[in-house]
């Protein structure tokens, strides 16, 4: 029980560190404080900085997200890295938050956080049925779908070496990125103490024996979809979630759009965009033409991907490193992917 | 009351007494979280010896089936000693071992002799993860 989440930090604490930063602020004050309870990765608060500076009064609308040391791929995803990547497309057209800080020393607040802009606009979730009604209205309307597609156009036309984003690490033409990705899912699944999965064992080995060459490489987010979009007038008003992201082959994103993970009760791809317009619209947009066979490839990654995910996460309960029962009730989730596996590989 | 049954009453209590009884939206949501877990773990203990028995005929099966497949193919060392292994340990882990020497060995096998056993396997894991969802969906 020795890893388990840091204290929960104050207000007054946040305003203190952020006193710090803004030395000619005065009257600092935190309004709207509110822990939202999304994602299973960092604790994030949302709050308005009001302050005075240069005989004016300011508000300014923050973010928090603090590593809470038994965070879901923890080892896979630092905030100094999310931090890096902020900043870098900063310098793009990518809607991303503005990152401010980045501190890396537990005594601050802690644990390592960094502090980004509180972008306008709201991140309903695709599993709910709220959101699923938000999606399917805003679906009807037009607007949302094409900005969905333009978005991750924008995402994947980014000269990422231009801005920097290098330090990601270029995969080696050819095999290199789905190898890398392989090789990165193996390490998570053999951090666990899960029993082994022959199903596993033989999509692992389907996985490396259909590798899709490519030489092609982009940003990649690794986990496009609605809900981990902020939305804003049926515009996108910031992608986020940049916990996954690596340089690769687009198509990894692409595959994840159109495969039916992220879709519940409806057609509509991420519970939004009708396939064939995305289709259109991205290649449009990109120049690129979607591979539908290196789609389907990027699909059974996936599953090994869902599994180390899910195999890390039921450990994460099980070995007492977090209370959260919701991590718990992850453990039936790899048999569930393992048939859909399965099944994808025909039988 | 058996142990499954106590389980799934735990499960019920949790989700129709205990978390509408709750108010704060963390807890509410570990509790019913909780209904789930046991839910299924009752399930899943219900079904163990039943599985069980299923899954060590089926690897019995499996094993003389992957014997008798391979007995007039060439000697590869890898498949040959996971197929033994497998055949004095029947387990998952060995059956892992028999996969990826399969994968492995593929090229030296020919791909019909590679395709013949990888189906037979696949019948195999079918049946097994049938077994799993009964009570994981």
């Amino acid at each position: 029980m020795s890893d388990l989440a840091v204290a929960p930090i104050s207000s007054d604490e946040i305003r203190a560190y952020l006193a710090t930063q803004l030395p000619d602020a005065t009257d600092l004050a935190l309004h709207d404080v509110a822990q939202i309870a999304v994602g299973w990765s960092h604790e994030t608060w949302l709050f308005d900085l009001h302050y005075r500076e240069g005989g004016e009064s300011h508000v300014l609308g923050l973010c928090l997200r603090r590593d809470p040391g038994n965070a879901l791929l923890r080892h896979l995803s630092d905030l100094g890295e999310q931090f890096r990547v902020l900043k870098c497309l900063e310098k793009t057209n990518l809607p991303t938050p503005k990152a401010y800080w980045y501190e890396s020393d537990p005594a601050i607040l802690g644990a390592p956080f960094l502090v980004m802009e509180k972008v306008a606009g709201s991140c309903p979730s695709p599993w709910g049925r709220e959101g699923r009604a938000f999606y399917q209205g805003a679906a009807e309307r037009g607007v949302l779908p094409r900005e969905f597609t333009e978005a991750l156009a924008t995402l994947h036309t980014i000269d990422w070496r231009a801005v920097e984003l290098d330090f990601l690490g270029v995969p080696a033409s050819g095999r290199g990125f789905a190898e890398r990705e392989i090789a990165k899912w193996r390490e998570l699944i053999a951090t666990t103490a899960h029993p082994p999965e022959p199903i596993l064992t033989d999509l692992i080995g389907w996985l490396e024996a259909n590798i899709p060459p490519t030489d092609r490489v982009t940003l990649v987010h690794g986990a496009y979809r609605t809900g981990n979009l902020l939305i804003d007038s049926d515009r996108v008003s910031a992608v986020l979630d940049w916990e996954l992201q690596v340089l690769g082959d687009p198509m990894y994103d692409v595959a994840y759009v159109l495969s039916d993970l992220n879709r519940e009760g409806t057609h509509l791809l991420s519970n939004l965009v009708e396939r064939d317009a995305f289709m259109r619209d991205y290649e449009a947009a990109t120049g690129f033409t979607i591979d539908e066979d290196a789609c389907r490839y990027y699909n059974a990654l996936y599953a090994m991907r869902s599994v180390a995910f899910w195999m890390s996460a039921s450990d994460l309960y099980a070995s007492g490193r977090s209370n959260d029962l919701r991590l718990a009730r992850t453990a039936w989730s790899v048999p569930v992917v393992l048939d859909r596996a399965a099944r994808d590989l025909g039988y | 009351m058996t142990e499954d049954e106590l389980l799934q009453r735990l499960s019920a209590t949790l989700r129709t007494e205990i978390g509408p009884a709750i108010e704060v939206e963390y807890p509410k949501t570990q509790a019913f979280m909780a209904a789930v877990v046991t839910q299924k773990l009752g399930r899943q203990v219900g079904l163990a010896r039943v599985h069980e028995t299923a899954e060590a005929a089926d690897f019995n099966a499996l094993v003389t089936d992957l014997q008798e497949l391979t007995k007039s193919s060439p000697k590869l060392k890898k498949l040959d000693d996971a197929i033994a292994a497998f055949d004095g340990q029947r387990s998952k882990v060995e059956l892992c071992q028999v996969i990826d020497a399969l994968y492995g060995e593929r090229a030296e096998l020919g791909e019909a002799q590679f395709a013949r056993l990888l189906a037979r396997i696949r019948v195999c894991l079918r049946s097994s993860i049938d077994r799993q969802m009964e009570y994981a969906a």
